[in-house]
């Protein structure tokens, strides 16, 4: 395989799994911000920002924590047929439907991009345009123009108000690095065709029930696996 | 294309990806993105991406990774190893004593978190070696433990439940208390069950021996009842305020799971592996799950777009002219059929969009629908062939329980599932009566 592929494959690997494992502790954030929340509302008064603040925590949870996950193989597919294939044919039937998952993930993308715009105050829809003027007006004339660029900035219509496109960015980053890692699975799937196993830190770790396992709390399993993670870091 | 056409295109596309194995949200959300922009152009493209953050602004949702946060650290920290062992000296005694203790293990460990996974891998690895050591018969107990964790989405806090309730536009708090009753009255039936059997054939579940009875002084006995205090303290610490209104449902499972965090840490379980799997998993599992749920609002407004609800309902009334008791009980079977192949989440997230508004449309109660819903679910899950409980079963018991011995362990339990079912469905005060109390309807 081109180096520069197998270069893509490490990188966007490491970089997703180091976003994920920060992500994992987000649990604990949402549980402070609600626990914070139940103690004001009991002792003193209600704060109006943490269910929207928890909100947003979660949804950096699992778009940014998403490829991560697909890592892990915790994404469930039905394996009726697809757990008795051998693991070229798996690759095979994967080369053509990873296809269909990219397409979602690409038209998520787009999604993500037109409602961030939007958030923004671009009401057309040419949002790619909009952030490549707001990018062109920063360089040349600074801040000042881009503020120049943006129109009415979307807030959320509660008591609190936050606006809403640091939330929206954060989606749209987590989709992006979603389709990094498609990508990357694609290309890891066109590796086994050829004959070569880069599967680094994925499926191999778990087995054909994978998510059995993940659900089961197979303690044995559970045990390697953090072996094996410990492994991909030293990398 | 007719909108028929496209309902169908649709749904065969999406079969399609499901059986050649592609990720299940990949497959939903594609057939979502692919019918939007071929119905309405560039403007659908915003489709898939909207029902994230339609999302973000249903609260219940954050339940789920603290739910699934409790459920790893009780089944990792293993602190569930005490309450099998108190009700292994209280109940050893009696012929089947021990199966019918794993029955109140499983209510209790339902009591304590919101999947029946987390029941059945408890049950699996610690009661179900046990169990066998002792001589119970290997077919019964693998059934009872499957049975048992069933019960782990009818009682609350129930994960299932919460889903439900979104596609339900339904009262979470509401759905949970109806499902106490019929999860205690499934409970008892499945020990009755277990002591007729015994009683009859002693064999089936010996009582323990003699001299090992005489071995467990009473002051043990008094010291392992503290073990059941732990389920019953978490239980309440996030139910009561929840209840009585203090906390909301968001905030109560936070506490759950912080009451739960907590109990592993005083006992002395909590290193740094069994932290690091339970963080980690609930990452992989909370992701698994929001992504399955962003995919299948995409192609739930997809199909409202397209109007295809009210196409079925038509043709079950109309063109059919069924009666909706006749149609309910259709779409329990079917339930049952889709069940046997579809994995949970995904039927929880195809199917119920569809039958929901339909019960709706129907006249039928929505909370009391939900218990018959995650009950047959439950069913479903477990019938032969393909039963999803049944592979996750095999996956995590011992060796010597064979593929065939847990096809055959299901039936008797499953019977006593259908009659429970039954029962829900003519007297529905069985699940409607708790909440009524509670909230005054």
């Amino acid at each position: 395989m081109p180096k520069i592929l197998l270069a893509y494959i490490r990188w966007v690997d490491r970089m997703n799994r180091r976003i994920g494992r920060i992500m994992m502790y987000g649990v604990f954030a949402m549980m402070a911000v609600l626990l914070w929340s139940s103690i004001s509302k009991t002792f003193f008064l209600p704060s109006k920002w943490t269910l929207e603040v928890a909100q947003f925590a979660l949804v950096a949870y699992y778009m940014l924590g998403g490829p991560y996950s697909i890592q892990l193989g915790a994404n469930v597919r039905m394996d009726l047929f697809y757990g008795n294939w051998t693991q070229r044919t798996k690759a095979w039937v994967d080369f053509f439907t990873v296809l269909f998952l990219i397409f979602y993930l690409a038209v998520l993308f787009r999604g993500a991009v037109s409602s961030t715009a939007y958030a923004l105050g671009h009401f057309g829809d040419e949002p790619f345009r909009f952030f490549w003027e707001l990018l062109r007006a920063f360089f040349t004339g600074g801040m000042d123009a881009v503020r120049e660029h943006l129109g009415f900035i979307e807030r959320s219509p509660t008591a609190w108000r936050p606006y809403l496109w640091p939330v929206k960015v954060i989606a749209t980053i987590g989709i992006f690095l979603m389709l990094l890692q498609a990508f990357s699975e694609w290309l890891k799937d066109i590796a086994i065709i050829r004959g070569i196993d880069l599967r680094t830190n994925s499926p191999a770790m778990l087995d054909e029930r994978g998510h059995a396992v993940l659900l089961g709390a197979g303690a044995e399993v559970a045990g390697a696996r953090t072996g094996d993670d410990t492994g991909g870091e030293a990398r | 294309m007719s909108y028929e056409m496209i309902a169908l295109f649709m749904f065969s596309v999406m079969m399609l990806m499901l059986l050649t194995g592609q990720r299940v949200f990949g497959a939903i959300g594609g057939v979502a993105a692919l019918a939007a922009l071929m119905l309405w152009g560039v403007g659908g493209s915003d489709i898939p991406f909207s029902a994230v953050m339609k999302l973000m602004k249903w609260y219940p949702l954050l339940t789920l990774p603290m739910f699934i946060f409790m459920g790893y650290v009780l089944s990792e920290s293993k602190i569930a190893d005490d309450l099998y062992r108190m009700f292994h000296v209280w109940m050893g005694g009696t012929a089947g004593g021990l199966a019918i203790g794993t029955i109140g293990l499983m209510v209790l460990i339902s009591a304590m978190n919101g999947l029946s996974v987390a029941g059945m891998a408890i049950g699996a690895t610690i009661a179900l070696p046990e169990l066998l050591k002792r001589g119970y018969d290997k077919r019964m107990i693998t059934g009872v433990i499957q049975a048992g964790s069933s019960l782990g989405i009818l009682v609350p806090p129930s994960v299932v439940l919460v889903l439900y309730a979104m596609i339900a536009r339904q009262p979470v708090g509401q759905l949970w208390l109806a499902g106490v009753i019929p999860g205690l009255m499934m409970a008892g039936m499945f020990m009755l069950y277990i002591w007729l059997r015994c009683r009859a054939n002693p064999e089936l579940g010996p009582p323990l021996s003699d001299e090992e009875r005489a071995s467990i002084t009473w002051g043990e006995k008094l010291k392992l009842l503290r073990a059941g205090i732990l389920p019953l303290a978490i239980f309440f610490a996030m139910m009561f305020p929840f209840v009585k209104g203090w906390t909301s449902l968001t905030e109560s499972s936070a506490i759950g799971a912080l009451t739960a965090f907590m109990a592993a840490v005083l006992k002395g379980r909590m290193n740094r592996e069994v932290f690091e799997n339970s963080v980690r998993n609930t990452l992989a599992i909370s992701c698994m799950f929001m992504w399955i749920i962003v995919a299948a609002m995409g192609f739930g407004a997809v199909f409202d777009g397209l109007g295809a609800v009210k196409a079925i309902e038509s043709l079950f009334t109309e063109k059919l002219g069924l009666e909706p008791w006749m149609i309910l009980v259709l779409m329990q079977l079917s339930f049952l059929v889709m069940g046997s192949f579809l994995d949970d989440t995904a039927m929880l997230v195809i199917v119920a969009p569809l039958y929901i508004p339909l019960v709706r449309a129907l006249g039928f109660d929505l909370i009391w629908y939900g218990v018959l819903y995650t009950i047959t679910t439950q069913i479903a899950y477990m019938t032969p062939p393909f039963g999803y409980n049944l592979f996750l079963m095999r996956a995590m018991a011992p060796p010597e329980i064979s593929m065939r011995d847990i096809y055959a362990s299901i039936w008797p339990f499953v019977v006593v599932m259908v009659l429970a079912l039954t029962l829900i469905m003519v007297f529905p005060q069985i699940a409607l009566w708790l909440p009524h109390l509670i909230y005054n309807k």
